[in-house]
Formats: structure tokens, C-alpha cells, sequence
């Protein structure tokens, strides 16, 4: 291709020397001269001052929600806290409720003993019932109260009288 | 102009001096102060492990707690108030605290301490609120601290294993003072963790710096304790301890084909929730840190080693004369006989002691000191709880022929209670003995030793024929015609067992004439279940171990079979004869 224009240019003065000359001429590059476009400044500075601003508040807005959140996880935390505090006094309600000791006293309340003879065994298959089983008596019944702690005379806590306005009453 | 220079420089060199110190000198020091500054340290508490009978229920556990501190140079002013409403809800005394809200000259008066943490909350809350000055503000003379409380729900139930965490040390850390508490302090404690961030206004600042050392709590420790069947024992202890107007008394139950002990009670016993209210010398678990001898009970172990070592059989026959003159002293027995024909049967039927030391002489020297050390005599057992004793078996010049045979019924020697229970119940688990446990599963005690029944050892020391025949024979001492124990008997099953009347020392340390009188048996006889040990220290004169242990053991062994659902065998009792 370039092999062909240049051919073509070298053959053009002797087609059309004058013609051509002149084309040339006029076909000359010159420097264009500088355009001078004002770009309008408002729109950009507006859009940057946005996305800082839009940053800003961001940021702002994240960092309190962050606050907030914090608030709410010391308040939660607390509450979870107060929480497991109740149930584990619940908790501490049952154990007393289920002891042994208590079910045992409300139950020889009701009239119930435990049986001091082991209980007759009833065979699915045959109907049969093997042991000697006999009824409980009241004779079975077992102690509830313990003793309690054996205490020297001089540990007995002491009846400390008071006056009525608060002062201790002297010995008179 | 210059002069301007001049004091800029001035400024700038008194600046880079200022910066000089600050970061030349001591750097570290300022930055730890930096961080401080807003950093909060918290420790994270290890929450002490529970320690559970064998179905899992808690026999002590762990809850939030919280000590009230007052500030008496706030709470003076309405200290009588104060201490009224105190006194109310926390059931502290009114005096002391009145005392403690008016000290003079201090900031820091503990009013309560091991309080629920919710309702230490609750009173704090409240008295802040109706103790409010003019201006509005809350009461600030009360705080609350973190205390973490102990609390043994069923109170003296298996109190003497558990034992119980004191008042704790000033750095708040747990004091145990008795039982597993102790033994196993390491391992129930765990390891605090700790944790580090920043806060401001009281609130963690996020992204701030934040480390966080997980705490690492106490492993649970689970007992073969099954704690209903634990205070049936405890209280049928008691009331038979109480008819025999004895000193004190020890029940033990166990499982005779695992050696896990389901129940082991004391008494007199204490309260571990409110223990300092007891004297100190309660604090133990008096079935492994007391010794005392066994009497009859033992001869099981002489009888038995005898049948396994081919010297003698149940129906072999004995002429027992009324009295046995052995160099030092006369042996006699309980009971005024003549020369009456017992066969060896009879002789544990009867209890004769003179039959025993007859039958016994067939040992060779030491022969019956080796059966008695595999039987477990003289050897701590290792369940796990500190303060065990050995025991005290004999040997060498000790064991002179007078002693051997003492020994032989069971005098002269000296046994815990778990030593002569798992001796017992080798005869029920078929002549091979193991190793008591106490703790399920395995666990480290703060010795370093690992116990518990996966760490359970077991050892022949009889042949399973002889401890068949020795079974056959202990049968007949329930017997109502030929034994002495009938009250032992459960109805519809079949009972082996033994009694045991022993002379017991004394305070000073020599015979006193009070005895130890007790019963050892294991049920159903032919396919045993269930070894159970009773023992009471000192009772009335002329109670035996028949009358008075062994009605005890009808009733634990009646609720133990019935408890655990084990249908009687249907066999009949075996009728080996007991004289000639």
C-alpha cells in the first residue's frame, strides 16, 4: 500500500506538475491553533464536595450506629446477666424444692412411709407376683430432723434488749 | 525580627527537650500509661466444676454470688435504717451490721458476702432507691462485688464425701477445707482468663484494642454416690444409731459386681451449707479415716481363705469346747456353752470364736496374713478423699501365735470401714476382689493420682468355689434357727451375711468395755447384687451385731433391691447343717 502511494507521488509531477505543486502547497500541514474550552469547574467540584461530604457523614453515621450498638451490647449484656443471675436462683429454688429431705417430708406429711420390705415383683408374662410383698407401716417411718449441730453452752447467741428508741437498755 | 527568631527557637529547643524525655528517657512507661488510660483489665472467673451423684444430680454446684460492701462514711448517717432493712432481706445480724455501717475513719464494711447475685442486686437496687438525698441522686453507700457462692443443695446428704468450701482467701480464690472439695480442688478450680479493651463512659469502645483470654473452667466430678439412696442410708444410720444410744455409726452400700459405692454415710454428720455451725472434727468421712476392729465379720475372710486353701469344708466337724486356754489368756465365746459339736458352718452360724481359732490352725505361718493382705487389709483403698487410713494388720515379730489367733476373729487387727466392705463383697463378686470407687469414670486428684472406676483394680483372692461355700455358710446367720442375725433377713430373698461384735478402744487408747457391733452381708445371695456395711460404735451394753446392724441392713438392703428393681432369684435357702 505504502509501496503504491509513494509510486503514485513520485509519477504526480509528471501527470500534473503545476496543478499538483499547488495542491501540495495548500496541502501543507500547519499547527492548529489551541482551542480554549472552559470545562464548567461547578458540577465537578459539586460532585467531589458530595462524595466527601456523603463520606463524612458516613462515617459519622456508621461510627454512631457503632456507638449505639455498643450501648445496646453493654445494655443487653447487663440484662443477659440479670437473667442468668434470676434463673439460676430459680434454679437454686427447684434443687431445694426436689431434695430428697424436703420430698420426704412432704410425704410422710401426706400419711406416706417408705417401705422397709422390698416390693413383690409382678412377671408380665405369667401374672405371677414372687417376693413377699408387705404392706409399709407406720413402723417404717424414718427420722426427718437431725440432731443439728452440738454447741458448747458459751456459744448460745445471747438476747440482747433494746429500748424502744433504739438505744440499748442499761443495766440497772 | 531576630529577637522573634530567638524566642521561636527557645519555644522549639524547650519543645524537643520536652520530646527528648518523653521519648528517649522512658518510653515503656508512658505508653503503658497511655494505655491504661480507658483500658479496662476484667477478669473472666473459671466457674468451679459441680460435683454430681451418679444420675447427674448436683450434690454441689456453683452460682453467682455477690459480697455487699457498705461505705461508712455515707451509710453513718442512716445506719439504723439501714441496718433494719439489712437485717430483713439478708438475714444478717442487726447489731453487727449496725456496728460495721457506723465505723469510723473506714470506706470499706463487709455486710454480707455469698449472696445470690440476683438478690444482692435487688436489695442494693432498693436501698439505693429509698435512700436517695434531696437532690434526687441514688444511694451510693452500698456496692456489690462479685462472690461466687457454693451451695450444696441437699445439705447433709453425702456432706461427709463432699466436704465444703470455706470463706474464701482474700484474693477471692476458693477455699476448700474438707472431702472431694478438697481432694480434688486442681481439677474442679479450672483456670481464670482474663480479658483487655478500651472503654469510655462506661462502654466498650468499638474497633478499640480488645484481648480476650478465655477462662478455662473445673471439669465436674461424677461420684457412684446415688444420692436418694444416700439419704435413705443417712437417715436409717441415724435412727438406729439413736435406739442403741450408740456414739456414732457408718453405712455402706455397694455395687458388688462393679465395686462403685452407691452410698457411704456417717453419722453424726454435718450441715455442708452452714458447716462452721458444727465442730471441726465432723468434717471426714469417718468410714475411711477411722479405724477400728472388725470382730466376727472378719472370720468370712479367715473361713473363706481356709476352704480355698483346701484346709477345711462347710460340713467339716468340730468339737468346741467352752473355753480355749492359749498361753496368754482364756478365749471364750459370746455365749455360755459347754463342749457342743458345731460343723463349720455352725461355727459362722453361731459366731463361735473358739470354733474359728480351732479351724484356723490348720494356716501355716503367715498363710493367713497373705490372704488377709489380697483381701485389702492394711492398704489405703485410694477412692479419691485425703485422710485415709491404712488400717493396721500385724506382721512379722508382731504377729506372734496369741496375735494370729486374735486375728482370726477378727481382733488384734484394725480396718476402715470401705477396707472391710470391699473385703466383704470379694465373697460376693465370686472371690475376686475390686477396688472401691467413689468417683465415675476417672479423674485426677491433687496428687497427681488418677481415680475413679475405669482406674478400678481387680485380683483373685479366693477360687470362685470357695467363696461359693463361704457363701453357703454365711447364709445360715440369717437363718432363723441356726443363725444369730435373723433380723437381717429381707423377706423373699435369699441373704448371705455376717455380724460382728468387737471390743472397741478407747479414747485412751485401750479397751474400755464399749464395743463395736455390726453387720456385713451381700443379697441375693446366689447372684449378689448388693454389698451393704453397717457398723455402730458404742451402743448400749448387750446389743449385738445381729440386734442392732442388722435390722439396719434389712431395711438399706429392702430399699436398694427395691430402688434398683432386682426381682428375687427363687431359690430357697440352703439348709448346710450347723451341728452334729
Amino acid at each position: 500500500m505504502s509501496s503504491t502511494a509513494s509510486a503514485l507521488r513520485s509519477r504526480l509531477p509528471h501527470a500534473a506538475p503545476r496543478l499538483a505543486q499547488a495542491a501540495l502547497e495548500r496541502a501543507r500541514l500547519t499547527v492548529v491553533p489551541r482551542r480554549r474550552t472552559t470545562a464548567p469547574r461547578v458540577p465537578f467540584v459539586t460532585f467531589v464536595s458530595i462524595i466527601l461530604l456523603a463520606g463524612v457523614i458516613g462515617l459519622l453515621l456508621f461510627n454512631t450506629s457503632m456507638q449505639q450498638a455498643s450501648f445496646r451490647a453493654t445494655a443487653l449484656e447487663k440484662q443477659a446477666t440479670d437473667l442468668s443471675a434470676q434463673q439460676e436462683a430459680l434454679e437454686m429454688d427447684i434443687q431445694e424444692l426436689r431434695g430428697p429431705q424436703r420430698v420426704a417430708q412432704a410425704a410422710q406429711k401426706l400419711g406416706m412411709v417408705i417401705p422397709s420390705t422390698p416390693a413383690g415383683v409382678l412377671h408380665l408374662g405369667s401374672g405371677k407376683i414372687s417376693g413377699h410383698p408387705t404392706p409399709a407401716s407406720a413402723e417404717d417411718s424414718i427420722p426427718l430432723a437431725t440432731p443439728g449441730p452440738r454447741k458448747p453452752a458459751s456459744l448460745k447467741a445471747k438476747t440482747v434488749k433494746v429500748r424502744a428508741d433504739g438505744a440499748p437498755a442499761r443495766n440497772r | 525580627m531576630q529577637i522573634g527568631f530567638l524566642l521561636i527557637a527557645m519555644v522549639l529547643s524547650v519543645f524537643a527537650a520536652r520530646l527528648v524525655q518523653l521519648q528517649g528517657i522512658d518510653p515503656q512507661d508512658y505508653a503503658q500509661m497511655a494505655a491504661a488510660e480507658g483500658s479496662q483489665i476484667v477478669t473472666l472467673p473459671a466457674t468451679r466444676g459441680e460435683i454430681l451423684d451418679r444420675n447427674g444430680e448436683a450434690l454441689a454446684e456453683t452460682v453467682d454470688g455477690r459480697m455487699i460492701v457498705a461505705d461508712p462514711a455515707v451509710t453513718a448517717a442512716v445506719a439504723p435504717e439501714l441496718a433494719t432493712l439489712l437485717s430483713d432481706r439478708l438475714g444478717v445480724d442487726y447489731f453487727d451490721t449496725l456496728k460495721r455501717l457506723r465505723t469510723k475513719g473506714s470506706r470499706f464494711q463487709y455486710v454480707a458476702r455469698q449472696v445470690p447475685a440476683s438478690k444482692a442486686e435487688k436489695v442494693v437496687s432498693d436501698v439505693a432507691e429509698k435512700f436517695k438525698d434531696d437532690k434526687g441522686r441514688p444511694f451510693a453507700g452500698l456496692m456489690t462485688e462479685r462472690d461466687p457462692l457454693r451451695i450444696y443443695p441437699n445439705d447433709e446428704v453425702a456432706a461427709n464425701v463432699l466436704g465444703f468450701l470455706g470463706t474464701p482467701k482474700n484474693d477471692g480464690s476458693a477455699q476448700a477445707l474438707a472431702g472431694l472439695e478438697d481432694s480434688f480442688d486442681r481439677y474442679l478450680s479450672g483456670k481464670d482468663g482474663e480479658a483487655r479493651y478500651q472503654v469510655g463512659a462506661g462502654n466498650q469502645i468499638p474497633l478499640g484494642d480488645n484481648t480476650v483470654t478465655p477462662a478455662v473452667d473445673g471439669k465436674d466430678v461424677r461420684t457412684t454416690i446415688d444420692r436418694d439412696l444416700q439419704f435413705y442410708a443417712q437417715r436409717v444410720l441415724q435412727q438406729t444409731v439413736v435406739r442403741a444410744a450408740a456414739e456414732s455409726g457408718i453405712a455402706i452400700i455397694m455395687d458388688s459386681r462393679t465395686g462403685q459405692v452407691l452410698a457411704l454415710a456417717d453419722y453424726p454428720t454435718y450441715d455442708a451449707s452452714d458447716p462452721y455451725e458444727y465442730t471441726d472434727e465432723l468434717y471426714k468421712s469417718s468410714a475411711l479415716t477411722d479405724v477400728y476392729e472388725p470382730g466376727s465379720v472378719e472370720k468370712v475372710l479367715t473361713i473363706s481363705s481356709l476352704v480355698d486353701a483346701g484346709l477345711a469344708f462347710k460340713e467339716q466337724k468340730f468339737r468346741v469346747p467352752g473355753q480355749l486356754n492359749r498361753q496368754d489368756r482364756p478365749i471364750g465365746d459370746y455365749w455360755d456353752h459347754g463342749t457342743i459339736k458345731l460343723t463349720l458352718a455352725g461355727i459362722i452360724a453361731k459366731s463361735s470364736n473358739i470354733g474359728t481359732v480351732l479351724a484356723a490352725d490348720q494356716f501355716k505361718r503367715g498363710q493367713l496374713r497373705s490372704y488377709l493382705e489380697k483381701f485389702g487389709l492394711g492398704q489405703q483403698t485410694r477412692v479419691g478423699l485425703g485422710g485415709e487410713t491404712k488400717g493396721l494388720l500385724p506382721k512379722g515379730a508382731a504377729w506372734t501365735s496369741q496375735v494370729g489367733d486374735r486375728i482370726a476373729f477378727g481382733q488384734s487387727l484394725s480396718v476402715n470401714a470401705l477396707q472391710m466392705a470391699a473385703a466383704i463383697n470379694t465373697i460376693a463378686n465370686g472371690g475376686v476382689r475390686i477396688d472401691p470407687s467413689l468417683i465415675q469414670g476417672e479423674a485426677t486428684t491433687d496428687d497427681g493420682a488418677k481415680v475413679g472406676s475405669d482406674a478400678a483394680g481387680t485380683r483373685r483372692v479366693v477360687s470362685a468355689d470357695a467363696a461359693r461355700e463361704t457363701m453357703l455358710m454365711m447364709e445360715r446367720v440369717v437363718d432363723p434357727d441356726a443363725g444369730v442375725a435373723p433380723r437381717a433377713a429381707v423377706p423373699g430373698y435369699r441373704v448371705a451375711g455376717k455380724t460382728g461384735t468387737a471390743q472397741r478402744v478407747g479414747k485412751e487408747g485401750r479397751y474400755d468395755g464399749s464395743t463395736s457391733v455390726s453387720f456385713a452381708g451381700f443379697a441375693p445371695a446366689d447372684d449378689p447384687r448388693f454389698t451393704i456395711y453397717v457398723v455402730v460404735h458404742s451402743p448400749r451394753s448387750g446389743s449385738g451385731g445381729g440386734s442392732v446392724a442388722g435390722p439396719a441392713f434389712s431395711k438399706l438392703m429392702s430399699y436398694t433391691l427395691r430402688r434398683y428393681g432386682v426381682p428375687p432369684t427363687g431359690a430357697k435357702p440352703n439348709q448346710t447343717p450347723v451341728e452334729w
